[in-house]
Order: C-alpha cells, then structure tokens, then sequence
C-alpha cells in the first residue's frame, strides 16, 4: 500500500487516488500477470481507461491529467493491492498498448559497440559534419559582423535574432551551440550589466566555433570536449565498450531535478570514495513522465563502475551498479577557498564547463542580500542559488556548522544534500 | 560576477559601439590574456577575459552567520519512525500525525529538522497541531519563526521563556504565550501585569487576554472581573461574566441564587417557576442576553440563563425527578446541563445522563466527558439505545480508556458489514489507545464488501507499527 503511495507525484495525488480507491468507482476492472485495467467515471461522458503494466511498472490513462501517475492508476493500484480487482481477460484498449510495449521491449539488444548498418552510419556522421561545418561558419561570420557593427545597435532585435540563428543551429545539427545562442538570447536586456553578461555568452560561443574550425589540431579529448559542447552525442553503447572505466564505492552527493516544459533533466552528482573522481549521470524524462529511480539514496554508495564519456573533463559518465548500496560516513570537505579552487581546474581543462561539485565543510547559513549564503570558519562565502529555497537547510543546521554538497554554478550553489552529525538530508 | 577586471570594461564598450567605430584597446587588459591574445581580435579576448573571470570568482567576505539556536536537539527514533513521519507529512494516514508527534515526545524522541518546515506548513491553518509543532521544532523555533513569517505562531515556544521583554515589546503571540505561562505560575501576577496594560489595549485584545485567566480562578480576581462587567467592550462583558460564573464564592455567583430564588420555589413537591417579567439593568450587567434563540420564548430565555450561571450547590439533585409547573422542564434541564458543564460536575452530569434529560443545545456527549473515563464504557452502553453512538464517542478526548475502546471494537466486531457502523468505526479507528490496537478484529478475514471494516483494520495496524517503532 505504501509503496503504491510512493509513486504518487506529490502529496495531492496520494490523496485523491487514496478517495478512488473503492469498488464503485470503477468498472470493467481486471488484472493478469502482467497488467491491470478498469474504467474510471470522470467529469465526462466517457470513462477514463486506466491501464497498469506491472513490470515496470507503466502506466496509461486516458484522463486530460499531466501528473504521471494520474490519481487513476493510483486508486487503480490501490484497489488492486487491497485485492479487489479479479482475474479477468484484457480488453482490446489496454491489450493493444500491452502488446505495443511487449514488442518494443522484445527488440534484440545491440552489443556494445555495435552499429546496425556500418556504412550507412559513415554516410550520416559525414553529412552531418558538413551540415555543423556549414552552421558554424555562417554563425562566425555572424558574429564578425555583430562586433563589428556594434551590439547596441542590436538591442531591440537581439532577441528575435539569436532565437533565430538557434533555430538555425539546430537545423545545422548543433543543437549545443543552439543552447548557448538560446542563453545568450535569455541574457539581452536582462540586469543593467546585460551588454556585459552577452559579451560573455557570445565569446564563449566564438570559442567553441573557433575551436571546432582547428578540430584535428586538437589534443583528442579537448576535440572530444568541443564536439560535445557542439551537440554530437555519443551512442550509450560505446561509451559502455569504450569510456574509460572507473571502479569505486561511489558516494551520491546529491541529485538536482529541473523541469522542464518539454524534457525534465536530472543530474545525479557522485565522487569515488577512493579514487576520489567526480562522475555526473544525466537522465531525462518527457515532462510529467517519471525518472529513472535514484540509484542510492542521497549520502549512500553505490558500489559499481562508472563509464566515462570522452572529453578534457570526464564527468559525464553512465553506471553499472555492481552491489547494493551502502551506507557512507560523511564525506570530507573543502574550505570556501579550496572549493572555488577546484572549479578553476575544472575551467582549466574545459572553459565551457558551467557546473561543478562541491562538498563544502563546516559551513553556516548567513543572509545575503535578499538570499542566503553558506561561511566558512575562514569567514568566506559562496551565494546560494537566487530563489532557492533555502528553509530545509536552514532547518538542519540551526545555526551550527554542517557540511554541504551542491551543485555550483555562476548564478550561486545549489545545495543538495548536507550532513548533520553524520546524518544525510536531501535538501 | 564582477566586471571588476581591468579593460573588461573598455571590450564591452567595442563590443557596444562596434569596432569599426571604437576599435579595442588590449593595452589595460591583464598581462596573462595579452600574451596568450596574440593577434585575435575582440571576441578572443573576450573570450579570454570571460574565462580569466569566472576563475578569478572571490569568495564573499564580510558576511554574518546567523546565530546558533541554543540548546541541544533530542535523539532521533528509529529510521522506519522517520519514514513513517515522512509518508505521513507525503498525505498517507496524515490523520495520525499528531499521535505521532505526541508519542514521540513522550518518548524522549526529536524530530529530524527536515520535517520541520512542512510540519508549520500543515500547522499553519490547523491550530490544534500548534503546540505539538512547537515542541517538535524545540530549539528552532524562534529561529523558523524569524525565517518565513506564516510561521510566526512558533514564537510562543520562544515567549515561554520568563522574559518581561516578550511582555512590553514582543508581538502579540508572544504576549499572549507570556501571559498564559505566568498565569499557570503566579496568577497573582499574572492579573497584576494585565492590569497594568489594561487601558491602552484594544477590545479583541482585552478579551482574548481576559480569556486566559480560565486557569487558576481566584477570588483575588473577582475585583477586577466585577469591574470588566462594566467594560465598553460587549466582548470583554461577556468574558468577565462567564469567568465570575465560574467563581466559586463570589458575589456574582450570590446575585444569580437570588435571582434563582426569586423565580423557583421548591414547594409540596413541585418546582414552581414563575418566569421573569423582564430583563432588569442588573441582569444584563451580569451577561444575561436579552435576545431569545429560535425554539424558546424570551421570558424562558431569561430564566434559563439565570439557572445556568447559578452554582449548582443552590440546587438539589432531587429536582431532576421533580414535577415543574410554570415552565417546561425542558428548560430547566437545558439549563442544568449547561451549568454541569460549566461546572465540570461530575455528579449532575451523571443525574441528567441517567434521568435521560433534555441536553438543549449541547450534546449528551458533552455531559459523559465529565464523567470519570472508567465510568465512559458503561454509560455508552446504556446511552446508545437512546443517543447516536457516533455523537456520544465523537465528542470525547482521545485516545479512549481502553475498556471504552475493548467495547465499541467488541461491537464493530458483532455488526458485521452493516454499514451504519461506518461513522462510529472511524472514530474508533482513531480514538482506541495503543493498549487496545492488538485486539482480535485485526485479525479477523474481510471481505471485498467490508470497505469500513478494512480501513479500520488498516489504520489500526499503522497505529500499532507507529508505536511499536516510537518506543
């Protein structure tokens, strides 16, 4: 019953699938092995169909709800774990979209490394280089002629023309270098300092286009970093065969979700208990759709190999999870000082690099500005992210020192777990 | 983020007019950019310089910790008790979070400060977690009080502290908690502080503050109680007469036998009333409402009145079974239970159950609560051939004396599935004490109908795991 509660989105959903758990209000109920199914009354004519596949488990509702689960397969989930849904036989709606994800699970699995159609793949990667050369050079150009005919002329139109030139990128199959456009957009006529702040934007943008129009002079990984910050990605199965392989008991430090309105992005944050490497795994979801689970809970190993994927700054890397997870005494950390030193390494091997890890030690909250900020004994300080919402972690430390990891960025940290007497709290 | 580095500036104004008009100067920018610049142009420099700034990042100085919250923090329980707190606050069975709270701090347990933002946030528009929230927070609360003012209710558990302060300059929470705490100790100096503040307080304050000397009643405050009658405030007079109603001894209670006196003669075996002709200026003064509610006539109103703030030694148990003429007895039993309550007479409350009495406008339920909690289960099982045992067990304090908890479980057991068992099972499902949580009924099989028997069971059994990992 819990566990069914557990899915719920937020406290509201338990609720009100908690209130659809009763018999009457469902029809058509059943269940087999793999899945379960009723028909639910909603505010309309027709019913809601509300179908459960058990494995995964997945869901299915018809009602207009983004929140997944929906209170449907909630109550539906309910009734079935208070056993009131029979045995019975799948009716044609569920057992279509059954049978869809059956097949789709079914598919043989490549090897790692293995790519469908070798030459066909050649031909793609070579066109696709043409496409992000082409892009790239028609956006230095235009940045030449932005500096040169100055960028306050541009004010008014800056943001419609970047959003275009984005556009433009990712039509050039550099959906990177669109992101950056995308933020430096975001930065024209924001703060008083904006010219500033889009002169930062567009130079690191020139850097990447400059940096991929000397490509093969590059050391490899620093290539491997710009190809990245372009856009190429690379296939989850060669980085399995390939990445550089790292065995550790790796400490969770935390996890930072952001939705989204189309795409929800988590990343999970960890560093070797040995090897004392960093390693960032990315998941995404469809908004509303659920993540993956969590693999430890913030503050808990996990025993495991991490694969890299190549770059001057190997962070970003996928697990293999080889034992249950652990529990972890508190992590050490770093003053003010030796933290923000860290990230001027990490700058060092890759200029791009916008986010960074950081377990600070013996830090207190203090107030800054219209938000917060965490000292250390030294008396120094870092910003905690404008708006985020600091009362959890004020909560906790009360005052005392605690230790903090978060996630830092330009805009400030973001706490995402701190320990208390040894304990960890995900923030 | 600052622009602070030399010759940032000078690029962003390039980069502004253009650099056909300003071309860049990189003589200012620093030594380590203008050798590695080369001969790039204005966006390498840039580019240069951004990186140059974003690692030059310093930490801020002069900042001031927020002070510690003094004080040391209780251990935690169990992690499965945290959990539990955890799924309750996440809207599972958040109906027993308040015994949680409770057990836990019988039990010397804290709670994970986590949980404390969304514990004042459930408190926030439900005043009767207050206090258990108060003592959850313990030494943050002043502290979450100062951070999101919704929370401002946390500052009583600061005001309990003996500070005059709190009296003279704190907010009217902390005021109100001052006062209350004093009045627990020295009511003596409790009246002597209100006194003081009197004149220049406000009429909602006046009477809220008025309302805390309930505790501990004295004759040593019918003085100042006798005065408050002639109050300006209507609110500040009705609080001042319902206190001297409850004066054991004093004068108001002496003027209502008269009045009592003068309208009831107990004679030849009949009560006599002969009711009041009209509302005299004394009367009023001594709170006596002149408007009648629906159902009773004006002149029953007032006599009503007059017997429910009359102390009950100036009446005789016998005339429960005694004849009345001149009013309906109704009305004289109405009013009997009004002053039982006011009264917290055990024994009357006891006479008006057995002599199946007209409650009026309160609820018999409100007359077994004054009975002795062992003498509960018995009168329940007499009472619920006439009164809803739903109302007569959803009035009293929980959790329940396990005899009343063993009957009423006892009797979900005989009803089966019948579905007007469904309130009184709710209620049980809360109010039987932790003693009782083991009994049979949780073990009995349900079927798919029993829809109030399965929660039931559920909720007893959460109860019962939520003990037995807060011990």
């Amino acid at each position: 019953m819990e566990q069914v509660v557990g899915l719920a989105p937020d406290p509201a959903s338990a609720k009100a699938g908690q209130g659809l758990a009763r018999a009457a209000k469902w029809s058509g109920t059943g269940a087999t092995d793999r899945a379960l199914w009723g028909l639910c009354q909603g505010s309309g004519k027709q019913p809601y169909q509300t179908a459960v596949e058990l494995s995964g488990p997945a869901y299915k509702c018809s009602c207009p709800s983004r929140k997944i689960p929906c209170k449907h397969v909630l109550g539906l989930m309910l009734l079935w774990a208070q056993g009131e849904v029979a045995p019975g036989e799948e009716p044609d709606w569920a057992k279509s979209w059954l049978d869809q994800r059956a097949e789709r699970a079914e598919r043989p699995e490549r090897k790692p490394g293995e790519v469908a159609d070798p030459v066909a793949a050649q031909e793609r990667a070579a066109r696709r280089a043409d496409r992000v050369s082409a892009g790239l050079a028609e956006l230095a150009g235009w940045l030449d002629d932005q500096v040169r005919q100055g960028l306050g002329a541009f004010d008014q139109r800056a943001y419609g023309e970047l959003n275009r030139l984005a556009a433009r990128m990712v039509d050039a199959q550099a959906p990177g270098v669109a992101g950056a456009l995308r933020r430096a957009a975001a930065a024209v006529g924001r703060g008083h300092d904006w010219p500033g702040e889009l002169l930062e934007e567009l130079s690191l943008i020139h850097l990447i286009v400059s940096a991929h129009a000397r490509l093969a002079d590059l050391p490899p990984s620093l290539a491997d970093t710009v190809q990245t910050r372009i856009g190429w990605s690379i296939e989850t199965a060669r980085v399995l065969a390939e990445g550089e392989k790292v065995d550790d008991d790796w400490l969770m430090l935390g996890r930072v979700v952001e939705p989204d309105d189309r795409l929800t992005v988590r990343r999970v944050w960890l560093r070797g208990a040995t090897t004392g490497r960093l390693g960032l795994i990315l998941t995404f979801a469809a908004a509303g759709r659920p993540l993956d689970p969590l693999p430890a809970r913030p503050g808990e190993y996990v025993p495991g190999a991490l694969s890299f994927y190549p770059g001057a700054l190997p962070m970003r890397a996928l697990l293999t999870q080889t034992a249950p997870r652990l529990p972890a005494p508190r992590p050490a950390g770093l003053t003010v000082r030796q933290a923000l030193a860290s990230y001027v390494e990490s700058l060092a091997a890759d200029p791009w690099n916008e986010r960074w890890p950081l377990v600070l030690r013996d830090v207190r909250p203090a107030r800054h500005g219209d938000g917060w900020a965490l000292v250390d004994d030294a008396g120094d300080g870092l910003e905690l992210l404008p708006g985020w919402d600091a009362v959890k972690l004020l909560a906790v430390s009360a005052g005392d020192p605690i230790t903090v990891a978060g996630e830092w960025s330009r805009a400030g940290l973001r706490p995402m777990t701190c320990w208390r007497d040894g304990r960890p709290v995900m923030l | 983020m600052s622009g602070a580095m030399k010759g940032w500036d000078g690029l962003v104004s390039s980069a502004l007019l253009g650099t056909d008009r300003r071309p860049p100067h990189f003589e200012e920018l620093p030594d380590h950019i203008r050798q590695r610049l080369g001969d790039g142009g204005l966006l390498d420099a840039a580019a240069l310089a951004t990186v140059y700034k974003r690692a030059g990042r310093k930490p801020l100085r002069d900042l001031e910790p927020l002070p510690a919250a003094p004080g040391e923090d209780g251990p935690l329980p169990r992690p499965a008790a945290v959990r539990r707190l955890a799924a309750m606050l996440g809207g599972f069975q958040t109906s027993a979070l308040g015994e949680w709270l409770r057990t836990a701090d019988a039990n010397g347990w804290g709670v994970p400060p986590e949980h404390l933002p969304a514990l004042a946030d459930y408190a926030r528009h439900r005043a009767e977690y207050r206090p258990l929230v108060i003592a959850a927070a313990g030494r943050r609360a002043r502290w979450l009080a100062e951070v999101n003012p919704e929370w401002r209710f946390l500052h009583a558990a600061v005001a309990e502290s003996n500070d005059p302060e709190l009296w003279t300059h704190g907010n009217t929470i902390q005021r109100r908690t001052w006062l209350h705490a004093l009045r627990q100790q020295d009511p003596a100096a409790a009246l002597e502080a209100l006194t003081e503040v009197w004149p220049a307080e406000s009429a909602t304050t006046r009477a809220d503050f008025l309302g805390l000397f309930a505790d501990n009643l004295t004759l040593q405050d019918e003085g100042f109680l006798e005065s408050a009658l002639d109050d300006r405030s209507r609110e500040v007079r009705r609080v001042a007469a319902r206190l001297l109603a409850r004066l054991p001894g004093a004068q108001y209670g002496v003027r209502m036998t008269e009045r009592l006196h003068s309208h009831l003669t107990p004679t030849q075996g009949v009560l006599a009333v002969d009711l009041p002709r009209s509302l005299t200026k004394s009367m009023e003064r001594d709170g006596l409402d002149s408007q009648n509610p629906d159902g009773i006539g004006k002149r029953a109103w007032w006599f009503h009145q007059i017997v429910a703030t009359t102390p009950l030694d100036a009446m005789d148990l016998d005339w429960l079974s005694t004849p009345v003429e001149g009013c309906a007895p109704e009305v004289l039993q109405s009013a009997w239970t009004e002053a039982a309550i006011r009264e917290n007479s055990a024994e009357w409350a006891r006479a008006l159950l057995r002599a199946e009495a007209s409650t009026g406008s309160r609820s018999p339920a409100e007359l077994l609560r004054l009975l002795p909690p062992e003498e509960w289960a018995a009168a329940v099982d007499v009472l619920r051939r006439t009164v809803d045992v739903a109302e007569l067990v959803g009035g009293l304090p929980v959790p329940w004396p396990p005899q009343l908890g063993t009957m009423i479980l006892d009797q979900l057991v005989k009803a089966g599935t019948n579905r007007a068992w469904a309130r009184v099972a709710s209620i049980a499902a809360r109010a039987v004490p932790p003693e009782v949580l083991d009994h049979p009924i949780t073990r009995e099989a349900t079927g798919e109908e029993d829809t109030w028997r399965r929660r039931l069971v559920e909720t007893l059994t959460f109860r019962s795991e939520m003990y037995q990992e807060l011990t």
